[in-house]
């Protein structure tokens, strides 16, 4: 029922935070595929290094962004106290960036050695990061806790 | 949780894999421009074609029901400017995405072809994958998913 009292001020940050949450989740869902595969294909180091770096991280960017623009418009005037589905986008949020940037330099190594072990711990951190995603979208789409 | 809740959560569930599959599909898309070889081409339209494809066929029909479902659930009109224009969108994204899946696949074919043949990059290989009619449609329907995305959140209309 948010949606249908949302007034429209709130509609370009949560437009920003859907969006950049989107894309983010294309973006780690190509990392993962590209990293994967790339324990075969050693050339698809560079593709997952890329995935991570002009598009995971700008579309993090965008997401965080949004999210604490539409928060600071939101919480005073609907919560007295966060409910549960904010705690778990908080929590996701900020610990992706971690994931995000261990991945990256992960990626980064990968590309330069070649070494199977780092890109099998990128394949690793973007499958945790593409569920703990998975959770943040249910539980704030479900508007868990409320 | 509410049906409405419950509704809402799978209906973005679905837009998700939509939106998200399409911006997959996208990044591959993007690598392929760079592949120095036809092998590494035909590897990522594969990825294409197995991993974002299915998201975006998974993710536009489990949208467009539950959008409905919802329509009826929260009372909405049919019409109303931004729900049609949205089913609308839908239909133009699907087709504009078919018509530059089937550019793709052309350059799929091809690049297995030539890796198969000593796995040397070719000027046309690479005219198939940079075509810009072919790009042209598969970049506009993502563009259109970014307009059903614009109609759910400022519901013009309503």
């Amino acid at each position: 029922m948010i949606a249908i009292l949302r007034p429209h001020s709130w509609d370009f940050p949560l437009f920003l935070h859907v969006f950049g949450a989107m894309v983010l989740f294309g973006a780690i869902l190509a990392t993962t595929t590209l990293s994967f595969v790339g324990w075969r294909v050693p050339a698809l180091a560079r593709s997952t290094f890329w995935a991570l770096l002009a598009a995971a991280i700008p579309a993090w960017i965008a997401m965080r962004i949004g999210a604490q623009w539409a928060y600071s418009k939101e919480h005073h005037q609907l919560f007295e106290k966060d409910p549960t589905w904010i705690g778990v986008g908080f929590i996701v949020a900020d610990l992706g960036a971690l994931i995000l940037l261990l991945a990256t330099g992960f990626a980064v190594w990968w590309q330069r050695s070649q070494k199977a072990v780092a890109g099998r711990v990128v394949s690793g951190l973007a499958v945790l990061y593409l569920i703990l995603l998975v959770v943040a979208w249910l539980a704030m789409s479900g508007k868990w806790g409320s | 949780m509410s049906t409405y809740d419950w509704l809402l959560m799978l209906h973005v569930t679905g837009a998700f894999l939509f939106l998200g599959g399409g911006a997959a599909a996208g990044i591959l898309n993007l690598r392929a421009w760079h592949a120095e070889r036809p092998s590494e081409v035909a590897l990522l339209l594969q990825l294409i074609a197995r991993v974002a494809v299915p998201a975006i066929g998974i993710g536009s029909v489990t949208s467009l029901v539950l959008g409905i479902w919802l329509v009826h659930h929260a009372g909405y009109s049919y019409g109303t400017f931004w729900v049609w224009a949205a089913i609308v969108l839908w239909v133009v994204a699907g087709a504009l995405g078919a018509r530059g899946g089937r550019h793709q696949t052309k350059a799929g074919v091809e690049a297995a072809r030539l890796a198969g043949a000593g796995d040397t990059m070719t000027a046309e290989l690479r005219a198939l994958v940079r075509d810009p009619v072919g790009n042209a449609l598969s970049y506009g329907s993502g563009l259109t998913l970014l307009l059903i995305l614009i109609l759910m959140i400022w519901k013009p209309g309503q």
